[in-house]
């Protein structure tokens, strides 16, 4: 459900789920940091995309109302948590190529990139506080692109928006114009990164995450704090009636 | 030898101008002791409101002058942690400074030169400008001027405009943040950064000089630290073989 490819020296990272619109499976997010090491270990740079008419839809949410213990829903918290951060720290650039939908734990996951693609027309937002669940664990990678009173909205406001909107609060980096061009962009861009000499890209990504570290008081904590938050809810009656009620089961 | 920085005074309002015009005020050793000369005449100016930071001649400032970092051609290989330490300190002292800071982008400013116009309080640029951060395309970290960067676009746009390279046009320097205003010739940024400095000039100093040192505790802006081990980093990735042929082939 995690395919690599590649491309010259661009790893393409690909949720490859597209009958379900590459929703979140904890498979699939346990898979994600070790398929992107190894891409890591022989490309410059790693593309995330996803296979089929939309990058990622979110959790696999029928999966969770199946589960009554919570305990889906927490492992898929705890896995997304991990591979925003694996790719955070990857040893080499990655750009994210939204196409279609970037829903909840799918719109969580551009905050893995260092370059976010997409298009005008895609769906992007964090409506999670509909299920009961609690977004924070995307706060702060969120926080990170968007001024503090855009990540406020975002969070808080379930509604969605489109493309144009995320690249104007700077949640994505470039646009085009349909969503049948993002992947080919967001090569491109991995190209132009991987085309700098030497070491440069690697000691400015890292002296960036040393800056970044100091505009919190959490510091470089402060990944873990929004994790820790979301997993205090996950799994309350309200999320599990909820579920439920979506997905009519008990 | 005429000089390589000037600072005039009108009325509340003093402007620092980089004239090393022939190498478009590329920062050299020299061209950073005069403007840190100058800033000590800024620094003793009583009541003080506002300082614009401007380049004579067609560019603002072309950032380092490579011919000084390139060992092969300098023949000195701590040359370039003085000059970016310098830089660096530059940078503090113009935040520090109470007086509003207005960086006029006359023309290109590139790297540490597009560095300084993100330190200022305010920058102004016109249609004709090149701005950019080419650092990380001659295999340099833009380690100094990153900090300046993250508080004048954010963490999020300052990554992508650093780790791609390149420069940016300047409506879309406009819209990142990079520069607060845009206007469309070179003449109509003097007149726009006079009208901004007389406003500035007419509001009370106090005030400014208050507001600018709590924006400055906020954001953390004076932690000399960190543009400290800024400097010794990109001097580090300045001395790499990768880095200086890049550079050298830049020069040829």
């Amino acid at each position: 459900m995690i395919r690599v490819e590649r491309d010259g020296g661009v790893g393409l990272l690909l949720l490859d789920r597209a009958a379900q619109r590459n929703a979140l499976t904890p498979e699939m997010l346990a898979g994600l940091p070790g398929r992107a090491r190894e891409l890591a270990e022989d490309c410059r740079v790693v593309v995330l995309g996803g296979e089929g008419r939309v990058f990622c839809a979110g959790f696999d949410l029928k999966m969770c109302a199946a589960d009554s213990t919570g305990g889906t829903m927490r492992a898929l918290l705890a896995g997304l948590a991990e591979a925003i951060a694996v790719l955070r720290t990857l040893e080499v650039p990655v750009v994210v190529a939204a196409h279609g939908a970037a829903i909840a734990g799918g719109a969580a996951l551009l905050g893995g990139g260092d370059v976010v693609v997409t298009d005008t027309h895609t769906k992007i937002g964090y409506p999670v506080v509909k299920i009961g669940v609690s977004p924070a664990v995307s706060a702060p990678f969120l926080a990170s692109g968007v001024n503090g009173g855009g990540v406020r909205q975002r969070l808080l406001d379930p509604g969605l928006i489109d493309g144009a909107g995320a690249h104007r609060i700077g949640l994505a980096h470039e646009l085009v114009a349909e969503p049948g061009a993002v992947r080919a962009r967001a090569v491109e861009i991995a190209r132009t990164l991987a085309s700098k000499p030497g070491g440069a890209v690697g000691a400015t990504r890292a002296w960036l995450d040393e800056i970044e570290a100091g505009l919190t008081p959490l510091g470089a904590g402060a990944a873990a704090r929004g994790l820790r938050a979301s997993l205090s809810i996950a799994g309350n009656e309200d999320e599990r009636a909820r579920l439920a009620q979506m997905w009519g089961t008990k | 030898m005429s000089e390589l920085a000037t600072l005039e005074l009108n009325g509340g309002v003093a402007t620092l101008t980089l004239r090393r015009v022939g190498q478009r005020n590329a920062l050299s050793v020299d061209l950073l002791e005069a403007l840190h000369a100058r800033m000590d005449e800024a620094d003793a100016i009583e009541g003080l409101r506002v300082l614009v930071v401007a380049g004579e001649g067609r560019a603002f400032c072309a950032g380092m002058d490579l011919k000084q970092v390139v060992v092969a051609e300098s023949g000195d290989p701590g040359l370039a942690l003085r000059l970016l330490s310098s830089l660096g300190e530059l940078t503090l002292r113009l935040r520090r400074l109470p007086a509003v800071t207005v960086a006029s982008v006359n023309g290109a400013a590139i790297g540490g030169g597009c560095g300084l116009s993100c330190v200022c309080d305010i920058s102004v640029t016109h249609e004709g400008a090149k701005l950019g951060f080419p650092e990380v395309d001659m295999g340099l970290c833009p380690a100094v001027v990153a900090p300046w960067v993250v508080r004048k676009v954010g963490a999020g746009m300052a990554r992508k405009i650093l780790l791609m390279g390149g420069l940016i046009e300047p409506g879309e320097a406009l819209r990142v943040g990079l520069v607060n205003e845009l206007v469309g010739s070179r003449e109509a940024l003097d007149e726009r950064v006079g009208e901004i400095a007389a406003r500035l000039a007419d509001a009370s100093g106090h005030a400014l000089a208050a507001t600018k040192s709590l924006l400055n505790e906020l954001d953390n802006s004076l932690d000399a630290g960190l543009i400290g081990r800024g400097a010794e980093l990109s001097a580090r990735v300045l001395a790499t073989p990768e880095a200086q042929a890049a550079l050298s082939a830049r020069l040829r």
